[in-house]
């Protein structure tokens, strides 16, 4: 797991005035899960549709396995697979039938596609299902085929485009546990989320994209680096009493480096909880707003968000 | 690449017959169609009895033009004249018994020997196909039978000159012989210039066939509509990101592009052979008279029709719209082309108008076809036509068609 087989330099794409992607440098080496987390509108998607020929880039460069974008497009597109963040698939079709079309596309044929789709449907754990139609899945199974369609061709460098939106927590958890399995099985994964656990759970390194900027990049020990000793103070109020909007109310307590409100809870950075907490307690008190639960948190990637940008990843 | 085009071709044909509403346009209607616009099964020209159209006729002057003018009649392969009295005639024509009612006024004969305006009184029930159909027979006939009728004037006019006739039955015979006599010099003429038809070209010239007229049109409405629909195959993988997902496969857009028109076609190739085979069987329509020709145009005019639903691709951006859009262009161009009625009710302005449509071609040489024996020769002016259509939207389809 040392040489990458992705690298880009200076990557940017322009629509016009608007530049969605503002030139952005990272590598992925072979074998490990590389997660680029940011919020939404960060620029992942942009950045995964150059990776995989869609988009052109209207600058720098970018190189897969040796093979050059856009030039060496119908090379690079044998050796990625890509999952799109929507659901691609026929849902008229069986999802036999699918992953034979998708198969074809391919390039596979006769039995080695169909040892193939036996083995990803297994893989997805949807065989008892296979002779279904889409239409008649859930949420979560139709997640699991999009894919498996990806993994077909047993792809060199597989490219998850935010996989898990919108499904519930027992389909997001088997597809989290799969990509761990690609990943051991020696499948190179370039992870797009917004979802800070996902990518804490996930990643081997991780880059953090924001408006178009790649803001951070590293490993969650060398990121966690970078907000120091700073802690995280989640302050929960009763039901009644909206936490949006107060989050300034908190900016001048002595301590606090940084507070923002997220999911109806005030989150702030601090150099030390223990001797923060009085104070913030005070403040909170003082404005009307009940306390009705203090949770302290280690260092993590909301941290560093927080800390980098002054904003909560989902704001 | 083949390989990928078949399976986009399958793949297409498997979401499109995944709703049994499908079946609805590809087979009932269409079958549905045919049979009620053509006036019930086997009413074909190629079916048992006399199926010409009838046409009543009063003979109130008895002359020996007035006679010809009847056998002329009599002979046509596109009437069958029943001979009635006036009021019986009148009163037939009232309950629609007959599309048309001729009355050849009394002095007719003598309006011809003497050279002046001979009128006939033909009586058409309207919006009538087969009353358009009578008409045209009508004036072939007075046609036909003109020239000797002017030969054999010029005669009568000559020879009164020299010596008078000692009486009108001594003017009529004469001016019958002569008449007879230009006929067969007529029939005679030396040509300088030939001019070749097939036999059946030339023995069944100027045929209305209501089946024959109602099998292709219907063929040409119920095919073109579904390959207008290719517009929306587009642009649902567009929307559904189901293109997104091939395009990043290692597929060519050229091949993706070549595998859904591929799939199009040949399902609108087997429609086709099924409506020609209803056609042949139930209907008792001739399709059979060119093979080769009736393969020409149903391949030209398949082509241009699926040519022109990747062009409207360009042009929508939901399936919704080019579904709608579909049925509208489709039904309105399929009745503008004539595939519903003659294009000889619409006024001549608009007869020439629609030639700037596919339909109208495709009508026009598969009528020529089945109604009027044309061979390959004579229809490859329409397959042309439509070849040209064909490239010119798929050029125009190409170019602006938008893979994002």
């Amino acid at each position: 797991m040392s040489e990458p087989i992705l690298t880009t330099k200076d990557l940017q794409k322009s629509y016009g005035d608007n530049q969605a992607v503002k030139g952005i440098t990272f590598s992925v080496l072979r074998g490990e899960i590389f997660s680029l987390l940011g919020p939404n509108g960060a620029g992942k998607t942009t950045t995964i549709s150059m990776l995989s020929c869609l988009l052109t880039p209207t600058g720098g460069t970018a190189v897969i396995d040796n093979h050059a974008i856009p030039q060496d497009s119908l090379a690079i597109r044998r050796i990625i697979g890509v999952v799109p963040q929507e659901i691609a698939l026929y849902d008229e079709l069986t999802a036999r039938q699918n992953l034979q079309f998708w198969g074809q596309m391919y390039d596979m044929k006769g039995k080695a596609l169909k040892q193939r789709v036996d083995e990803v449907l297994e893989q997805v754990a949807l065989s008892d299902r296979a002779n279904d139609r889409v239409e008649t899945y859930s949420g979560g199974m139709k997640r699991r085929i999009n894919i498996a369609v990806g993994l077909l061709h047993k792809p060199q460098l597989l490219f998850m485009d935010e996989p898990t939106v919108g499904i519930d927590p027992q389909s997001r958890r088997r597809i989290l546990d799969m990509v761990r399995d690609l990943r051991d099985e020696g499948m190179t994964v370039l992870y797009t989320t917004h979802y800070m656990e996902e990518a804490e759970e996930l990643s081997d390194r991780v880059g953090i994209i924001d408006h178009g900027r790649l803001i951070a990049l590293g490993t969650q020990e060398e990121l966690k680096q970078v907000v120091g000793e700073q802690e995280t103070v989640r302050l929960n109020f009763g039901e009644g009493h909206e936490a949006n909007g107060h989050a300034d109310l908190f900016n001048g307590v002595d301590g606090v480096l940084a507070a923002t409100s997220l999911d109806g809870e005030i989150v702030l950075s601090v150099k030390e909880a223990a001797a923060v907490l009085p104070a913030v307690v005070t403040r909170a008190n003082s404005a009307g707003l009940p306390i009705r639960a203090i949770e302290i948190e280690e260092p993590n990637l909301e941290a560093v968000f927080l800390h980098l940008t002054g904003r909560a990843l989902r704001d | 690449m083949f390989q990928k085009m078949t399976a986009l071709a399958w793949k297409d044909t498997i979401i499109r017959f995944s709703s049994r509403t499908e079946l609805l346009f590809f087979l009932i209607l269409p079958l549905v169609f045919t049979v009620l616009l053509s006036g019930g099964v086997g009413t074909g020209q190629t079916g048992a009895g006399d199926n010409r159209i009838v046409l009543l006729v009063v003979n109130q002057d008895g002359s020996e033009p007035a006679n010809t003018l009847i056998r002329a009649l009599a002979a046509s392969d596109v009437v069958r004249i029943e001979e009635e009295p006036l009021a019986e005639a009148e009163t037939r024509f009232a309950d629609e018994a007959a599309p048309a009612l001729l009355v050849i006024p009394a002095g007719f004969g003598a309006a011809v020997l003497d050279g002046s305006t001979a009128v006939l009184d033909l009586r058409q029930l309207p919006n009538n196909n087969n009353a358009n159909a009578a008409d045209r027979a009508v004036q072939t006939a007075v046609s036909d039978i003109s020239a000797p009728w002017i030969a054999a004037r010029a005669s009568l006019q000559e020879a009164e000159q020299l010596a008078p006739f000692a009486d009108d039955a001594a003017r009529q015979a004469y001016f019958q012989q002569a008449a007879d006599l230009a006929a067969a010099l007529l029939a005679d003429e030396p040509q300088r210039v030939s001019v070749t038809q097939p036999e059946a070209a030339l023995t069944e010239a100027n045929t209305y066939d209501q089946a024959a007229h109602q099998s292709a049109g219907q063929l040409i409405t119920w095919v073109f509509i579904p390959l207008l629909g290719t517009s929306a195959l587009l642009a649902f993988e567009r929307r559904y990101g189901t293109l997104r997902r091939l395009l990043v496969t290692p597929t060519r857009k050229a091949t993706y592009l070549l595998g859904t028109i591929f799939g199009q076609f040949s399902t609108a190739v087997v429609q086709m052979g099924i409506l020609v085979g209803f056609g042949i069987v139930v209907m008792g329509v001739n399709w059979g008279r060119s093979p080769a020709g009736l393969a020409i145009m149903l391949l030209t005019f398949g082509l241009s029709s699926v040519a022109f639903g990747v062009m409207m691709a360009t042009f929508v951006k939901t399936e919704g719209q080019a579904n709608n859009l579909s049925i509208m262009l489709g039904m309105s161009m399929a009745l503008l082309g004539g595939c519903w009625f003659p294009i000889e009710l619409f006024p001549p302005a608009v007869q020439t108008a629609v030639h700037v449509l596919p339909t109208t071609w495709a009508m026009q040489g598969l009528a020529d076809l089945v109604m009027r024996g044309a061979g390959v020769a004579e229809i490859l002016p329409e397959a042309a036509v439509l070849s040209g259509f064909a490239v010119v939207f798929f050029v125009v389809g190409i170019v602006r068609f938008r893979y994002e």
